[in-house]
């Protein structure tokens, strides 16, 4: 019999229809030909076994099964094989818009939560105050939900997760939509949360959110478990997927591609923080354009740290771009080097993508408090005095 | 951690058989956790009943146009072209009683068999028993029956006929009603998620239905001897074959009629019930 907060699901697999979609009214109306039937699995032999306490991150791309895994998590959906029992009350965050009900005041979804998940009338009451203060909702508490702003429905379906005292609390997304105050709350709550041994099933895509808050990292692409691990080398193995599949994009047969890119230090040594970072580039293009040319740096895949910008001139044929990026306020660590060139009306002539990954050497960053997120890795020199 | 590393197993393309996914039914189980969601199944049938008359002009009044519409119009051509015997009664209390448990049928399907179709956002992200929201659908019908048995009052008032105290049987008669308008909405939902065609017939069926119910007419109009049938077939015959007989004639319920009509509505409802959960875990994929 496994404790309160544990979980224990063994080779989940989970498939959907992938029928094809009428297209047309004749083929609407054709009913008596069968219509061509096709399953997509969307997990495939998943194994999770989570102890209680424990804080644990949903890592992967779209459509690779995180939040079918958190739905099966949840029981809003069940799993076509395999075993699955999860112990104790559980709180989910899925979807912004989650409460119960768009339709039902504040004040109901909040009870009707409670008693779904198993807690008395008297156990919510003492804890309406706390959630009605958290999420910040006094003056519509009595108001329909259907009404609220987004941020507002956010924050009351956290507050009623998180304050209802459960035993597994799931999120997905959560810090999608909320002002930063409020997502440091969140994390807050969550850490909070964790250190009175609640478990944690985290999935987001602000990579940085999910390492401040989980220890733990769980791999999924394509609906199979590639890793699990601690957080850190999990979103390293993450990165490093993804920046292949986009370092594929380099060398295709656009006619205006990028053929080549580098990046190092002016001398071909290598980059220091505080240092200079020469990102060289070929650009194929079949005819003379002047273009808008970016180059951004960021750390994996998340949005960039430095984007810079200037109009030139590629010739017919292949054009050199130099570009020295000087005192680089970068950490020790791996970046990915983005290219882009754009017209004037912005449309795309060579796609936005990572095009070369450089190494940069110094300092480590400081860590941050535990459950503060780093909007983006930036190396600043610092001189402390106390007095 | 200390779990087995996935990738000791090969990776297959399909799980395999022994492997399948099965929900055991545990009526206990289901039942507590349907009381759990009562408050939920309360909330939704009550904001439901306001919501439909919110914003307007005759409110409530809606609720009791249905039955007393359908009565007018049947006093007034059906009363006239046939006339119906209806042993010194009223017509318009008569015909009345036969629209109650109609009404209150009628509603209960075609809002309840739609019901998780119109829900499907809420079904896709909160873990509750699915039947709250079929079962919902019970409030709401219940809210404007009760309405509606406001005006039987006034319509024996009206007339002057009395009611007889046979009427202490009216809470089985009540409870065979729910039972089985319970069944048909539970089992009529799950269908229709999976085939969307009947949530298209549902309302066709439903005038069909009102001719295939003694509604308008008396039972004397079917063969006695298919008359256990007719309320094996159909619950309501004996759901309104009862009330007419206690309430207007102080005669004890006919219980050839309402015995099958019970034990129908006890098959509708377990039925009902056991297709719906056996359907259940699917209900989210398609929703």
């Amino acid at each position: 019999m496994l404790p309160d907060g544990a979980i224990d699901a063994q080779r989940i697999w989970k498939r959907f229809r992938a029928d094809r979609i009428p297209r047309s009214l004749r083929e609407i109306a054709d009913v008596g030909r069968p219509r061509s039937r096709g399953w997509r699995w969307a997990l495939r032999d998943v194994d999770l076994q989570i102890d209680p306490g424990e804080s644990v991150a949903l890592i992967g791309a779209n459509g690779s099964g995180k939040s079918t895994l958190l739905k099966i998590l949840n029981g809003v959906m069940d799993p076509y094989a395999g075993t699955l029992d999860v112990r104790g009350r559980v709180g989910a965050l899925i979807e912004v818009r989650t409460g119960i009900h768009p339709q039902l005041t504040g004040r109901q979804n909040v009870y009707i939560y409670g008693a779904l998940i198993g807690m008395s009338r008297r156990e919510v009451t003492q804890r309406f105050d706390e959630i009605v203060a958290f999420s910040e909702v006094e003056q519509a508490i009595d108001r329909h939900v259907k009404f609220y702003s987004s941020g507002m429905q956010m924050r009351l379906g956290f507050a009623v997760a998180a304050f209802l005292d459960p035993h597994i609390m799931l999120v997905d997304e959560v810090l999608a939509v909320g002002d930063a105050s409020f997502q440091q709350r969140c994390l807050d709550k969550l850490r909070d949360m964790l250190a009175n041994g609640t478990t944690l099933v985290f999935v987001s895509h602000d990579l940085a959110a999910v390492e401040a808050s989980c220890r733990r990292g769980v791999l999924l692409e394509d609906g199979r478990v590639t890793a699990d691990d601690a957080v850190h080398t999990v979103l390293k193995q993450y990165r490093k997927t993804v920046e292949q599949t986009a370092l594929h994009t380099v060398g295709s047969d656009d006619p205006f591609r990028v053929l080549e890119a580098s990046a190092h230090a002016p001398d071909g040594g290598l980059v220091h923080s505080e240092g200079t970072l020469a990102v060289r580039l070929s650009v194929a293009a079949p005819e003379s354009r002047v273009v808008s040319a970016c180059i951004g740096v960021s750390e994996g895949t998340a949005a960039p740290v430095i984007v810079v910008r200037r109009d030139l001139t590629l010739a017919a044929g292949t054009t050199e771009i130099a570009c020295d990026l000087e005192r680089v306020p970068l950490p020790k660590g791996r970046y990915s080097v983005w290219f882009g060139a754009f017209e004037g009306s912005g449309a795309d002539l060579v796609p936005w993508r990572p095009v070369t990954d450089v190494d940069v050497y110094g300092p480590d960053l400081d860590p941050s408090p535990n459950g503060v997120v780093r909007l983006a890795p930036v190396h600043v020199s610092t001189r402390w005095e106390t007095g | 951690m200390g779990q087995t590393d996935p990738m000791v197993r090969p990776p297959l393309d399909e799980p395999p058989a022994e492997l399948r996914y099965r929900r055991r039914i545990a009526p206990l189980r289901s039942l507590r956790e349907l009381w759990h969601a009562r408050e939920l199944m309360w909330a939704l049938g009550e904001r439901e009943f306001q919501a439909r008359y919110a914003q307007t002009w005759l409110g409530i009044g809606w609720a009791l146009i249905t039955p007393i519409l359908l009565m007018l119009v049947f006093m007034v051509f059906v009363n006239r072209v046939v006339s119906v015997n209806t042993h010194g009664a009223p017509y318009s209390v008569w015909v009345y009683l036969g629209l109650l448990p109609w009404t209150f049928f009628s509603s209960t399907v075609s809002r309840g068999g739609q019901i998780l179709v119109f829900e499907s956002s809420v079904l896709n992200k909160v873990r509750c028993p699915r039947e709250v929201f079929p079962l919902s659908s019970l409030i709401v019908a219940g809210y404007d029956f009760a309405l509606s048995v406001f005006v039987l009052g006034l319509l024996f008032l009206i007339t002057g006929y009395e009611p007889h105290t046979a009427a202490i049987w009216v809470p089985l008669l009540l409870l065979i009603q729910v039972a089985f308008c319970a069944g048909v909405a539970l089992g009529l939902s799950v269908l229709v998620v999976f085939v969307r065609d009947i949530g298209q017939a549902i309302p066709l069926m439903l005038q069909l239905g009102l001719f295939a119910t003694p509604v308008a007419y008396d039972i004397s109009a079917i063969p006695e001897k298919w008359q256990p049938v007719y309320a094996a077939l159909n619950p309501l015959v004996g759901v309104i074959q009862g009330y007419r007989d206690t309430m207007l004639y102080g005669l004890h319920p006919p219980w050839r009629l309402v015995i099958p009509s019970a034990i129908a509505a006890c098959v509708y409802l377990v039925g009902g019930y056991l297709l719906f959960k056996r359907l259940e875990p699917g209900i989210a994929d398609v929703a």
